[in-house]
């Protein structure tokens, strides 16, 4: 199964770490992105810039819309996302629990779809309707 | 330069559609992801399954708690992540304003930060710290 792992946290609080603290928690948080990577269960991972540079598009009467930070308001923020390949949800929760990111960050751990199954449904009835 | 969009949906808006408007939403979306991919913006998306479904862990008074649900309590909850390949900001606006999945919430774009060079100095100071 694959999990998606968002990584929340504040960035104030980020911000406000020493060089030297930045430096020894990258350590440990890549050092243990290497061990999960040796172990097959990382399968991509990404950080984001703050969220102060992010942008969001709305549709208002039926046009879009667009305004500058995130979709919500909140303390924390989205900083990073990770997918995991794990056997099923307790092995993802054990996986994230031992990562060193969990002292800055909370993880909300998601299951991904499968997408297969709607997404050749959705293909057959396509071809259908351009044949018509 | 890489973007995650990520698309948030109202759940209760999509579990009251009915089959035929579901698959229509479905067409409209997997047709215009097509699209992305065709010319080369598209580099990797995912839909997740109910936020009913997710874990969240904390870390409280030293110790990883997990509570059952999403991090955070809203209306609308992130339903799929799309990772662009755009110019700039003002080019991934323009291509996600056209995604049909802005239509069931909202899309929030954010720059990918480039790890690399953190990366790289990390495995200098790792290394080192071993030589």
């Amino acid at each position: 199964m694959k999990y998606m792992c968002l990584a929340y946290l504040n960035e104030t609080k980020s911000e406000a770490m020493t060089e030297a603290e930045r430096n020894a928690f990258l350590d440990v948080c890549f050092a243990y992105d290497d061990v999960l990577r040796a172990k097959g269960h990382f399968l991509s991972g990404e950080g984001l810039e703050s969220a102060r540079t992010a942008t969001t598009v709305r549709v208002k009467n039926g046009k879009p819309f667009v305004t500058d930070g995130p979709f919500m308001e909140t303390k924390e923020q989205l900083g990073g996302v990770l997918i995991l390949e794990a056997k099923d949800l307790d092995e993802a929760i054990q996986l994230i629990s031992n990562h060193p990111g969990i002292a800055a960050a909370g993880f909300e751990i998601r299951p991904i779809a499968d997408m297969t199954s709607a997404l050749q449904a959705s293909e057959k009835r396509r071809r259908a309707a351009a044949k018509a | 330069m890489k973007y995650i969009c990520l698309a948030y949906v109202g759940e209760e808006g999509w579990n009251t559609m009915t089959e035929s408007q579901r698959n229509a939403a479905l067409d409209e979306v997997f047709s215009y992801t097509d699209e992305l991919r065709a010319n080369g913006h598209l580099l990797a998306a995912e839909g997740l399954q109910s936020a009913r479904n997710a874990a969240t862990l904390r870390v409280v008074n030293g110790k990883v708690s997990v509570t059952d649900g999403p991090y955070v309590e809203t209306k609308e909850k992130i339903g799929g992540v799309y990772v662009l390949q755009a110019r700039d900001l003002n080019h991934a606006i323009q291509l996600m304003s056209k995604h049909p999945v802005v239509r069931a919430g909202g899309v929030e774009i954010r720059a990918v930060l480039d790890m690399t060079p953190m990366l790289e100095a990390s495995r200098e100071r790792r290394t080192g710290a071993k030589g």
